[in-house]
């Protein structure tokens, strides 16, 4: 692996029986890189984004990060989990305990944080998504956007070195998405490594460093926001950005 | 940190489970440790075996075995212990070495004295035929198509399977004489072939029937043991019986008990529903009590038991997975009287250790209760959302922080209802014990009935007992879950 990657993956393959998602993939990240992955439902970006935190478990293929293969079976995934962030679409907050129990669990438990300092922590996060005023409220009175800062606050607080996103904001009313959308872009100009999924192709844009298309479980173009949404060079892309641009 | 309300349940149950083992063990080394004869005796079996109110053979008038092997115990020096059972599982627990001895008016067949030694027979005993009191059948010729009840493994059973094809009947069973009797009563079955003299104890104390024939058959009745067991107690007993005989100690007892009135049970103005209740309340409590203690023994180490099942239903790994699914369904499988049968009687044959009779009722409801508790606990793990284990792993919990923290608390919210029902179905199961004899409340009311033979008050009395418990029981699962809720 190269030391100037935060990640790296080389030659991932992903079959679900007969069924090839991921057709032998490459990507390496570099520190404090956004990456956005678009491309057509079914196109195996989920399935990648999965795989970099072992929530799918590759055939084939290396995936590095800080030093560690997440596709070698012997490695502690997760000692590796712990500083690989990951948002869902649908949040998954744990609805048997309140907001801040939600932040202060993993820290407390595995990084082997007093409560108090952790509750101190878990209060920072939340003050950054702006939901201060919600610590002690149970998950299920929040909004979609809400919850999904919850959520972003709850990755945060182990204080990871890579945040994952898989389409964060797909399952929101759409006047929630600014502030969910808001909240990563202020991650990004703090300097996160950041990989996310979106269908948003305005943050992809604006925030992105690199655009990831990929098409039928292979990356088919990869390159700056002005190279993939202004001069498509690939047939595929092309005709994916025309009918997700012109509705 | 303090530890959450289910937490603190799955501690307790670990720690009842540990401690029914322990009093398994224990039990084992003080029934070791004695030398005391177990013997094995039928519920209420009058005139030869009368329970008092408390179940149990102490007391003035016991009947005419225990009244005879107080006197023998105490003329030979041997201390002895009562286990009280059916006739049928008397037979079984003999073979099995459960018992040392077992009586019930037995009678000494040839077909016993195979797998059985007998005492000495102290009395003979004839089978009778009976029909209802205004029944018009009169000889054994007009049982042509009809039913006759008998009583399973009894001389009567036997004598009627023998001229079953001669007649032309059907041939019913019971475990019971009371409810033969009434069987008979109402007229379902044409007529009973009993012990002669336990139908006429039957008749003096109000059951409407009447016998119609003379003693047929008279056959010795003895005290059984193990076949080439127990050679020890049975020269003891026989000893005994001739001790008796030649000091005219038998005939007096017999006398006793057989005639005249003075152990006739309960008067007639006791028998209203609140005499009844009132002449047996100890009785009854003590069974209800008996039944409470099962229910929630049972209940908890069926908890334990299920939890770990489920724990392992949802395990990563196939082997615990397969594990799970085939203990569940070998113990949904066999039905529970069957598992009680075995683990009481079948077991100890295999090991050769006795296992205390509440022992064995409460590993009958573990194993049983406990496949469905964990079938139950299962489906409330895999009922959470599959993103709730996704989001745990993802912050790097391992899988048991992730199943003890983010699941488990979410499935057992959503088992409560179907736990809280399975405990109404376990309380209601453990009547199904009162056939290898625990004296819980249904085995408290075969007993009470057996001695004063008022079968529809006693078990109105009894369900009507179950139903306040059980009601109990809904008023206090709706408490908890509402507050579970809020």
């Amino acid at each position: 692996m190269d030391k100037q990657y935060k990640v790296q993956v080389k030659d991932l393959h992903k079959s679900y029986g007969e069924n090839e998602v991921l057709k032998g993939i490459d990507l390496a990240v570099k520190p404090s890189e956004v990456v956005c992955m678009i491309g057509p439902s079914g196109s195996g970006k989920s399935t990648f984004l999965r795989c970099l935190n072992r929530l799918e478990v590759p055939n084939s293929g290396h995936i590095y990060i800080d030093g560690y293969d997440i596709a070698d079976s012997k490695t502690d995934i997760n000692l590796v989990r712990q500083n690989i962030g990951m948002v869902f679409q649908h949040f998954n907050l744990f609805p048997n305990m309140s907001v801040i129990d939600n932040i202060t669990l993993a820290p407390v438990e595995l990084k082997k944080m007093s409560k108090e300092e952790a509750q101190e922590a878990a209060l920072h996060y939340l003050d950054i998504v702006g939901l201060k005023e919600k610590a002690n409220v149970n998950p299920r009175t929040l909004s979609g956007g809400q919850k999904q800062r919850v959520a972003i606050a709850r990755a945060l607080a182990m204080k990871p070195d890579v945040m994952l996103f898989d389409e964060p904001t797909s399952a929101l009313d759409p006047e929630m998405v600014g502030d969910v959308l808001g909240v990563m872009q202020d991650l990004a100009k703090e300097g996160m490594t950041m990989i996310v999924v979106t269908h948003e192709m305005g943050f992809a844009k604006r925030v992105a460093d690199r655009v990831v298309f990929f098409h039928d479980g292979k990356i088919r173009e990869d390159g700056t926001p002005e190279q993939i949404f202004d001069h498509p060079q690939h047939p595929d892309t092309q005709n994916f950005l025309n009918k997700v641009l012109n509705v | 940190m303090k530890k959450s309300w289910w937490q603190r349940t799955i501690i307790s149950c670990a720690v009842m489970l540990m401690t029914t083992f322990a009093g398994l063990f224990v039990n084992k080394q003080v029934a070791h440790a004695e030398q005391t004869y177990t013997i094995g005796v039928v519920d209420t079996f009058a005139p030869f075996e009368i329970q008092n109110k408390q179940g149990t053979y102490t007391g003035k008038n016991p009947g005419i075995e225990p009244e005879m092997i107080r006197m023998i115990a105490k003329h030979e020096h041997f201390k002895y212990r009562y286990k009280i059972m059916s006739f049928n599982a008397i037979l079984q627990a003999m073979q099995s070495g459960q018992i040392d001895a077992g009586m019930g008016g037995m009678s000494v067949t040839d077909e016993r004295k195979a797998t059985i030694d007998f005492s000495t027979s102290y009395y003979k005993d004839g089978i009778v035929m009976a029909v209802g009191k205004n029944s018009k059948i009169t000889k054994m010729s007009q049982l042509k198509g009809k039913t006759v009840d008998v009583k399973s493994g009894a001389a009567g059973a036997l004598y009627a399977e023998s001229i079953k094809d001669k007649y032309g009947f059907k041939i019913k069973y019971f475990t019971t004489s009371n409810a033969m009797w009434n069987d008979v009563k109402s007229g379902n079955g044409a007529a009973t072939f009993d012990d002669g003299p336990v139908l006429q104890y039957g008749i003096r104390n109000g059951m409407p029937l009447k016998i119609v024939t003379k003693q047929i058959n008279a056959t010795p009745i003895a005290i059984g043991f193990k076949k080439g067991q127990n050679k020890e107690l049975q020269a003891k007993i026989n000893d005994g019986i001739k001790w008796m005989q030649k000091t005219g100690r038998m005939q007096k007892l017999i006398d006793k008990y057989t005639k005249g009135s003075g152990t006739k049970t309960e008067s007639s103005k006791d028998r209203t529903i609140f005499g009844l209740i009132k002449n047996n309340r100890k009785a009854l409590l003590t069974g209800l009590w008996e039944t409470i203690e099962l229910t929630i023994i049972g209940s908890l180490c069926a908890l334990a038991f299920g939890l770990v099942l489920g724990v392992m239903g949802i395990a990563e790994g196939k082997f615990w997975k397969g594990l799970s699914s085939t203990i569940i369904y070998i113990f949904r499988g066999i039905p529970m009287m069957v598992l009680a049968f075995f683990i009481y009687i079948g077991l100890p044959n295999l090991t050769g250790q006795k296992i205390p009779l509440f022992t064995a009722g409460i590993l009958t409801l573990m194993l049983d209760e406990g496949a469905y508790v964990g079938a139950i606990v299962r489906g409330g793990f895999e009922a959470v959302d599959v993103g709730q284990w996704e989001a745990a792993r993802s912050l790097g919990l391992p899988y048991s922080k992730a199943l003890v923290k983010v699941i488990a608390p979410q499935g057992l919210k959503i088992m409560v209802p179907s736990l809280v029902n399975q405990l109404i179905i376990t309380l209601k199961d453990t009547s199904i014990l009162s056939a290898i004899g625990v004296m819980e409340l249904t085995q408290t009311g075969t007993v009470i009935i057996a001695r004063n033979m008022e079968g529809f008050k006693m078990w109105l009395i009894i369900a009507v007992m179950y139903m306040i418990i059980i009601t109990l029981l809904t008023w206090l699962s709706n408490y908890v879950q509402k507050r579970m809720e809020a």
